[in-house]
C-alpha cells in the first residue's frame, strides 16, 4: 500500500479533533487528556493526526513542496498510533497507517532527515539502530551459558534488540531475561554477534527497503534454526516481527511473543515462582508497540461496497488497538509480593508515548525529553515510586529525562522486577 | 496575496515567533480543502488563511485584533472549530484558540464555571462530576468546546432539563471586531461571572443573534457557563479497550429507555406528557438509525444494529433519561414514565432495557461521545443542514414537512435510507424544541452535493418561510439573512447595525454571520 492508497482514507477525516485527546468516555478530569506529543507540543493543527490527513492529501495532490517545514511537520511524530485509536472509536479510516506511508514517500523520494540517515547509515554498515556502537554485539552475554541458535537446535530465540545489545546499562536486561528462562527451564538461545536488527526502528522512520532487507535476513536465519517461538524483550522489536513481518508476509508461522507474555505464561504455569517481596509502589507505562501498535495484523483483500455507508466486501475489520498487549505486564507485576501498581490516567490503547519512537529520539532530542517528561509527571502524580515499563528505548528516554529534571521517580523493566522476586 | 512582512513581525512581536506561521504546510491544515472530490466544480480549492496564530491569553488576542484593524486584514477566530471556521477569501488570518484551555473557575455555590474557549466538554463535565454537578455539552460531542458562544445555539443532550446557550451562558468576556475588551453581565460590573445581565451590561442578544455570530463578531475569550445537579458516580465506570468499551452497570436511581410510537401526533403527545411531569434528564428524538449508530463499533455493524432496531420500533420515537435525585424522586419518576408510556402505547426498544447495554446508551449519550458515529462515519460527510428552535409541536411540524424531501432523496437514490423520522429534541421540558433533518450519503460527486445539500436548503427554506415556521438556526450568510429578513420583522437590518457598530473596520471575518454591506 502506498499513501495513493489512503486517500479515501485521509479524505474521511472531518476535522473533528478526537485524534488530539485520550477516547473521550475515558476523560476524568481536566488533565491529562492530551493524547499526541505533537499536537500537543507545536499547537497547530498540522501536527496532529487531523491535520496530518490534509497535508497527505495535499502532497498526493502536489499542493505542498518539499519544504523545511513540511519536513519538520512529517519527522516531528513519534508514530505512537495515539491518534488513530482516538480517531477509530468513531471512524472506520485508517489514520496512522497514511502517517507511515507520507514518511515512506518522503524518504523515497529523497527528503529524509539527516540524523536519521546516520542512524540508518549505521543499520547499513552495522547492522544496528545505535550508531557508533564500539562492543561486539554479543558481548552482553560473556560467561552466560546460552546457546547459539544459529549452531545448535533451541525452542525458543531470543531477540535481544540493539539498544539492549549495545548500551551497557541495558546489559542487565538482556542478561535477567535469560536467566529467568533457564530457570523456568526454558531451551533458549541467542543468535550472539550474528544477531542483526528487526529493521522495525527503520520502518517507523520511513526507509521502508531496509526494514525490508533486515525482516528477510532474520526471517532467514530464524527459519533456518527451525525454532518455532521467538522472544523478544523490546516493544519495537516485538512489533516488527509480530506485525510488520506479518504485514509484508514474511513472518510464516513463526509464534513472536514479547517477554512480559511469556513470563506471565510461564508463572502462571507454574514454571517461575516470584517469591521474594519486592515492597515497592509502581506505575506502568504501555510501551506503544506493545500495546496499541503491537495488535496483530490483519490481512484483508476486496473491495469497498458502493453505497451512502463505507462498508467493504468482506467485512473488513480495522485494527482499533483494542487487542495489543496490555494485561500480561501487569498480571506479572501483580503476581510480585509486595509490589503495589498503581495506575496512571493514560493508559493502556490511550497510553501517552515515552518519546522514543519515530526518529524523534535521534532526530529531535528536545521534543523527544519533553515528551518522557510528560510522563514522568503523569507517574509522579499517581505517587508510586518507580515507574516500570517493557521496553528498554522507553526506559532509556525515561532514564534521561529524569537526569534532565532531577525526579526522584525511579525507573525499571518488568523484567528486572521479576529477577528481584524470583 | 502574500502578507505584509511588517505586518508578519509584529504579529511574532505579539505572540513569539513559535506560535504564528505563514508556512503554506501550516496554513493548508486549516484550509479544509480535502473531500476535493465534494465540492463543486468552482470551489474546489478553499484558499488558505495568510497566516495562523495562536495566542494564549486575552490581551494577545486583543492585539492581533487591533493590528488587524490598523493594517486592514480580517481574521477569523475559533477553538476546537468544526466546519464554519475555514477561510472563504484571502487577506484574512486564523487566530486558533487552542492555547486558550484553562478551567478559570468552577464556583460550586454560585452554580457556574468560567472557561476559556479550548476547554473541551469532556473536560469540563469530568470536573464537575467531581463534585457532584455537570453541565450542558453542545450535542455537537464532548470533543467541542463548552463554551457556550463556541457551539451552534448550544444545544445537547442536556437540553430537556439544561437548555441551551441562551439560559446558560452567563458573563462572557469579549474583545469586539475592532478589538475593545467589554465584559457582559456581573464580570462587567465586579468580576464575578454568574450572570449573562447583570449588574453590569447585558448585550447577550446581542452577541447571540438567533444563532451565534460563528466567529464573525471578534472573538469570545472566555465565558461561564451555568452548572446542573449531577447525582451519579463522580468517574463513570468504564472497562475494555476502545472501542469495545463496557459499562458494568447502571447507577442507582439511572434509567434509560428508547420509546417509540405509532405516529408522530402520539409521539408529540408523549413529549408533552413527560415535560409536564419534568421527569426527563434528557429527551432526545433520535431515529432508530441513531440509535444504530451510537453503540455500533463500525459501519457494518451499524448497519446491523438499524435492521434489528428498525424492527423493534412502530413510528417514530425519543431517547430519555431519567435521573433521580433520590431513590423516592426516582420512584416518582419512573411511577410517572410507566403511566405516560402505558398512556400513549409507548414501545420500549428492547436493548437499551437491557442494563449494561443501556449503561453504555446512558455514559455515551451524557458524555456524548456519539456524535461523530452518528453524522460522520458513513462517509466522512455528516448531512443535515435544517432545523430551527421554537415550540415543540410547531418544530415538529416543520421537520416532518421538509421529511417529504427527504423520502423523496431516499427514492432517488441519492441518501441513505434510515427510517426517514426526523429528529426531534425537546428543550426545557418542552417549553421549547429543536429539529433537525439528518442524512447519510456518499458525496459521489460535485453534483451529487450539490442537488443533496443544495435541494434540501431550498426546500427547507421554502417550507420555513411560506408555513411561518420561523428562522432557522441554519440561516447564515448574507443571502440567507436578506432572504429570511423580509419576512420577519426586517430584523436583518438590525443585525447589520450590530455588525456595523462592533466591527466598523469589517475585520472580523463574518460571511458565516452578516456582513455590513447594504
Amino acid at each position: 500500500m502506498a499513501l495513493q492508497d489512503y486517500r479515501e482514507d485521509m479524505e474521511l477525516c472531518n476535522k473533528c479533533n478526537i485524534c488530539k485527546f485520550i477516547p473521550l468516555e475515558k476523560v476524568a478530569g481536566y488533565q491529562p487528556v492530551n493524547v499526541c506529543p505533537s499536537i500537543s507540543r507545536y499547537n497547530f493543527h498540522a501536527y496532529s493526526g487531523g491535520g496530518r490527513m490534509g497535508i497527505g492529501v495535499a502532497m498526493l495532490e502536489n499542493r505542498l513542496e518539499y519544504t523545511d517545514k513540511l519536513l519538520d511537520i512529517i519527522y516531528n511524530c513519534q508514530m505512537c498510533g495515539a491518534c488513530d485509536v482516538s480517531c477509530k472509536y468513531a471512524m472506520d479510516m485508517e489514520v496512522i497507517e497514511p502517517i507511515y506511508e507520507t514518511r515512506i514517500k518522503a524518504v523515497e523520494e529523497g527528503h529524509t532527515n539527516p540524523a536519521l540517515d546516520k542512524v540508518i547509515g549505521s543499520l547499513r554498515k552495522q547492522g544496528t539502530m545505535v550508531p557508533g556502537a564500539r562492543s561486539k554485539r554479543g558481548e552482553w552475554a560473556a560467561g552466560l551459558k546460552v546457546k547459539d541458535y544459529t549452531k545448535e537446535k533451541v525452542d525458543v530465540i531470543y531477540q535481544v534488540g540493539c539498544l539492549t545489545s549495545y548500551n551497557k546499562d541495558m546489559w542487565k536486561l538482556a542478561k535477567a531475561t535469560v536467566k529467568l528462562l533457564q530457570k523456568a527451564g526454558v531451551d533458549v538461545g541467542i543468535a550472539g554477534n550474528n544477531e542483526t536488527c528487526c529493521g522495525g526502528r527503520a520502518y517507523q522512520m520511513g526507509y521502508k527497503e531496509d526494514f525490508l532487507n533486515q525482516a528477510k535476513q532474520n526471517m532467514a536465519m530464524i527459519k533456518k534454526s527451525g525454532a518455532k517461538t521467538l522472544v523478544t524483550s523490546c516493544a519495537d522489536g516485538y512489533q516488527a516481527f509480530k506485525v510488520l513481518y506479518d504485514k509484508y508476509e514474511l513472518r510464516g508461522d513463526l509464534e513472536v511473543v514479547h517477554i512480559t507474555e511469556y513470563l506471565d505464561r510461564i508463572i502462571k504455569e507454574g514454571n517461575l515462582k516470584p517469591k521474594k517481596k519486592v515492597g515497592m509502589t509502581v506505575t506502568y507505562h504501555d510501551p506503544c508497540y506493545l500495546g496499541r501498535l503491537g495488535e496483530p495484523w490483519i490481512h484483508w483483500q476486496g473491495k469497498e461496497v458502493p453505497g451512502h455507508i463505507r462498508v467493504f466486501e468482506p467485512y473488513k475489520e480495522f485494527r482499533r488497538g483494542t487487542y495489543g498487549v496490555y494485561e500480561p505486564p501487569r498480571d506479572v507485576i501483580k503476581s510480585i509480593p509486595g509490589l503495589k501498581m498503581v495506575e496512571m490516567v493514560r493508559i493502556k490503547e490511550y497510553a501517552w508515548c515515552c518519546g522514543a519512537g519515530g526518529g524523534v529520539n535521534e532526530s529531535n532530542p528536545e521534543f523527544s525529553l519533553w515528551t518522557a517528561d510528560e510522563r514522568i509527571k503523569e507517574a509522579e502524580a499517581t505517587g508510586a515510586e518507580a515507574i516500570v515499563t517493557a521496553c528498554p528505548w522507553c526506559e532509556q528516554n525515561f532514564v534521561k529525562a529524569i537526569k534532565e529534571t532531577g525526579s526522584k521517580l525511579k525507573v525499571y523493566d518488568v523484567v528486572e522486577l521479576v529477577e528481584r522476586a524470583v | 496575496m502574500a502578507l505584509d512582512r511588517d505586518f508578519y513581525k509584529r504579529l511574532e512581536d505579539i505572540l513569539g515567533p513559535e506560535n504564528v506561521s505563514d508556512d503554506p504546510v501550516v496554513t493548508e491544515s486549516y484550509s479544509f480543502p480535502i473531500r476535493k472530490k465534494t465540492m463543486p466544480e468552482k470551489v474546489t480549492y478553499i484558499p488558505r488563511f495568510e497566516a495562523v496564530t495562536l495566542p494564549s491569553n486575552t490581551r494577545e488576542v486583543q492585539a492581533i485584533v487591533k493590528l488587524c484593524n490598523q493594517q486592514k486584514v480580517q481574521y477569523k477566530a475559533s477553538s476546537t472549530g468544526w466546519l464554519y471556521c475555514d477561510p472563504v477569501a484571502p487577506n484574512c488570518i486564523k487566530i486558533d484558540l487552542r492555547r486558550m484551555n484553562r478551567i478559570l473557575e468552577i464556583n460550586e455555590k454560585g452554580m457556574y464555571a468560567a472557561v476559556e474557549p479550548y476547554v473541551i466538554g469532556a473536560q469540563l463535565q469530568s470536573e464537575l462530576m467531581k463534585r457532584g454537578l455537570t453541565c450542558n455539552q453542545c450535542g455537537a460531542g464532548a470533543n467541542c468546546s463548552v463554551m457556550p458562544l463556541a457551539s451552534h445555539v448550544g444545544l445537547g443532550h442536556m437540553s430537556q432539563s439544561g437548555s441551551y446557550t441562551e439560559r446558560n451562558m452567563l458573563a462572557v468576556e469579549w474583545v469586539t471586531g475592532d478589538g475593545e475588551i467589554v465584559k457582559l453581565g456581573s464580570l462587567g460590573s465586579h468580576g464575578d461571572w454568574f450572570c449573562g445581565d447583570g449588574p453590569g451590561p447585558s448585550l447577550r442578544g446581542i452577541i447571540r443573534g438567533n444563532s451565534t455570530p460563528l466567529a464573525g463578531l471578534g472573538v469570545f475569550t472566555a465565558g461561564a457557563v451555568k452548572i446542573y445537579h449531577w447525582p451519579g458516580p463522580a468517574v463513570f465506570p468504564v472497562e475494555g479497550v476502545c472501542p469495545q468499551y463496557r459499562h458494568p452497570e447502571m447507577p442507582p436511581n439511572f434509567m434509560i429507555r428508547y420509546l417509540s410510537f405509532k405516529d408522530i401526533d402520539v409521539t408529540i403527545d408523549a413529549v408533552k406528557r413527560v415535560g409536564e411531569a419534568e421527569i426527563g434528564f434528557t429527551l432526545m428524538g433520535f431515529n432508530a438509525a441513531m440509535m444504530a449508530s451510537n453503540i455500533a463499533t463500525d459501519n457494518q455493524e451499524d448497519l446491523d444494529y438499524l435492521a434489528k432496531f428498525a424492527s423493534q420500533v412502530q413510528g417514530p420515537g425519543f431517547l430519555l433519561i431519567i435521573v433521580g435525585n433520590s431513590a423516592n424522586d426516582f420512584a416518582y419518576k419512573k411511577g410517572a414514565l410507566e403511566e405516560i408510556m402505558k398512556e400513549t402505547d409507548a414501545m420500549s426498544l428492547k436493548d437499551v432495557e437491557d442494563p449494561v447495554m443501556g449503561a453504555g446508551f446512558l455514559w455515551r449519550f451524557v458524555r456524548i461521545t456519539g456524535s461523530i458515529r452518528e453524522t460522520s462515519r458513513a462517509t466522512g460527510w455528516g448531512g443535515g443542514t435544517v432545523g430551527g428552535s421554537d415550540v415543540f409541536p410547531l418544530m415538529t411540524r416543520y421537520i416532518l414537512h421538509t421529511s417529504n424531501l427527504k423520502q423523496q432523496l431516499i427514492d432517488q437514490g441519492l441518501i441513505m435510507d434510515d427510517y426517514i423520522h426526523p429528529f426531534i429534541q425537546s428543550i426545557e421540558h418542552g417549553h421549547t424544541g429543536h429539529g433537525e433533518i439528518l442524512i447519510r450519503y456518499n458525496p459521489a460527486g460535485p453534483d451529487h452535493i450539490m442537488k443533496v445539500q443544495g435541494m434540501l436548503s431550498r426546500e427547507a427554506n421554502k417550507t420555513a418561510i411560506r408555513g411561518r415556521f420561523g428562522v432557522p438556526h441554519h440561516v447564515w450568510s448574507d443571502a440567507l439573512h436578506d432572504m429570511y429578513g423580509p419576512e420577519a420583522h426586517n430584523y436583518h437590518i438590525l443585525l447589520r447595525k450590530i455588525k456595523k457598530n462592533f466591527d466598523p473596520n469589517e475585520a472580523s471575518e463574518s460571511s458565516n454571520y452578516i456582513t455590513a454591506k447594504e
